[in-house]
C-alpha cells in the first residue's frame, strides 16, 4: 500500500504536466499567430456628437467693400509670406554652400582635420527642446496645489 | 427551329469571341489583403550618415502640432530628404485636480490632451544635419515640444497593443 501509491502520483502528475504544457504550447501558438495591431488613435475618429447634430451655421452677409477689403489683405499676406519664404530657402543656400567652402578649404589645409569634421557627431541625437512661449513666467506667482493622473485609455489585444 | 435560330458564335468562325471586352478594360489589381504589421528594420547609417531618426512633436493644442508636423514633412521633401514614415502616435489624456483654497476636497480643474506626431527620415548627411535642426527650431511654434533621436524597436513597440495574455503565458513557460 505505501509503495503503489507514490507511483501512480509520479505517472499522473507527469502525464498531467505534459498535457498541460502541450495545452500552453498550442495557446501561444495561436496567439502568436495573431498579428500585433496598433492602438487606434482618437485624433482620427470624429465623436459622434458632432455627426449627429443638423445645426448649421449661417454667416452674415459680406458687403462688396468688406469682401474686396479681405481680398485685397489676402493678397498681401501671400507676397508678404512668398517673399519670408524665400527668404528662408535663400539663407538654407547660403549656409549650405558657405559650409562646403569652409569644408574645402579645409581639405586643402588638412586631410586628418577633414576627415574628422566629416563624421557624425554623437552628440547631437538624443536633441530636445521645447517651444518658445507667449509670456515670460510672473514673478512671485504661487500656483496652487494638485495633481496630474493619468486617463488614457489602456488597449489590449 | 430553336437548335437553328441560336445566336452563338462557333470557335471556327470568324465571329468568334465577338461580345468580349473585358480585355480592352484595364487591369484590376487583386483586393489586397489586410497587411501585418511589422516591424521595418532599422537602419542604423553609417559613419557619415545618420540612419532613421524620429522626430517628435509633442503639444497640448492638436491643429498645431499637425500643421507642424506637415510643415516639417513638407520641408524634408523640398530638401530631397528621404521619408519613410510619417504617424501620429496615440493620444494621452490627463485630468489636472487642484486643491481647493477652503477645503481639502480636489477638485476638477481641466481635462487636457497631449498629442504626439512623428516623421521619421532616413539618410540625413551629418554635414546638413545642423542646417536642418536650426531651421527646424527656428520655425518651432509655442508650445511645440520638439524631441529628435534615433529610432529604436521600443519606439516601434510602444505604438502597438499590449498583449497581457501572451505575457503571462510566456512568463509561465520560462
Amino acid at each position: 500500500p505505501c509503495r503503489a501509491q507514490p507511483k501512480k502520483k509520479k505517472k499522473f502528475d507527469v502525464k498531467k504536466e505534459q498535457a498541460q504544457k502541450e495545452r500552453m504550447k498550442k495557446k501561444l501558438k495561436k496567439l502568436e499567430k495573431a498579428a500585433p495591431e496598433l492602438i487606434p488613435i482618437e485624433d482620427f475618429i470624429t465623436p459622434l456628437k458632432y455627426s449627429e447634430s443638423n445645426r448649421v451655421r449661417s454667416l452674415p452677409t459680406l458687403s462688396p467693400e468688406e469682401s474686396e477689403r479681405r481680398v485685397l489683405l489676402l493678397k498681401k499676406w501671400c507676397l508678404f509670406k512668398q517673399k519670408q519664404d524665400e527668404a528662408e530657402k535663400k539663407a538654407i543656400k547660403a549656409l549650405v554652400e558657405s559650409q562646403q567652402e569652409a569644408l574645402k578649404e579645409l581639405r586643402l589645409e588638412s586631410e586628418e582635420l577633414f576627415q574628422a569634421a566629416i563624421r557624425r557627431d554623437e552628440g547631437l541625437f538624443p536633441f530636445e527642446r521645447d517651444g518658445p512661449r507667449y509670456t515670460p513666467p510672473l514673478p512671485g506667482y504661487d500656483p496652487p496645489e494638485g495633481k496630474c493622473t493619468d486617463i488614457t485609455k489602456v488597449y489590449t489585444q | 427551329d430553336a437548335l437553328l435560330s441560336c445566336h452563338r458564335s462557333y470557335r471556327s468562325r470568324p465571329t468568334h469571341g465577338i461580345g468580349k471586352f473585358k480585355y480592352l478594360l484595364p487591369k484590376e489589381v487583386p483586393k489586397k489583403r489586410k497587411e501585418k504589421v511589422q516591424m521595418k528594420e532599422i537602419n542604423a547609417g553609417t559613419e557619415y550618415q545618420y540612419g532613421d531618426v524620429n522626430i517628435q512633436m509633442t503639444s497640448y493644442d492638436l491643429c498645431l502640432v499637425e500643421h507642424f508636423a506637415q510643415y516639417v514633412h513638407r520641408l524634408c521633401n523640398r530638401l530631397s530628404i528621404r521619408v519613410n514614415e510619417s504617424y501620429a502616435m496615440p493620444t494621452k489624456t490627463s485630468e489636472v485636480l487642484f486643491l481647493e483654497e477652503r477645503g481639502s476636497k480636489m477638485q476638477l480643474d481641466a481635462v487636457l490632451t497631449t498629442h504626439q506626431r512623428v516623421v521619421q527620415i532616413c539618410g540625413l548627411s551629418s554635414t546638413f544635419a545642423p542646417i536642418l535642426l536650426e531651421i527646424i527650431q527656428s520655425n518651432q511654434p509655442e508650445g511645440v515640444h520638439l524631441l529628435m533621436k534615433q529610432h529604436t524597436e521600443a519606439d516601434f513597440k510602444s505604438r502597438l497593443k499590449s498583449r497581457p495574455e501572451l505575457e503571462e503565458l510566456l512568463a509561465e513557460m520560462s
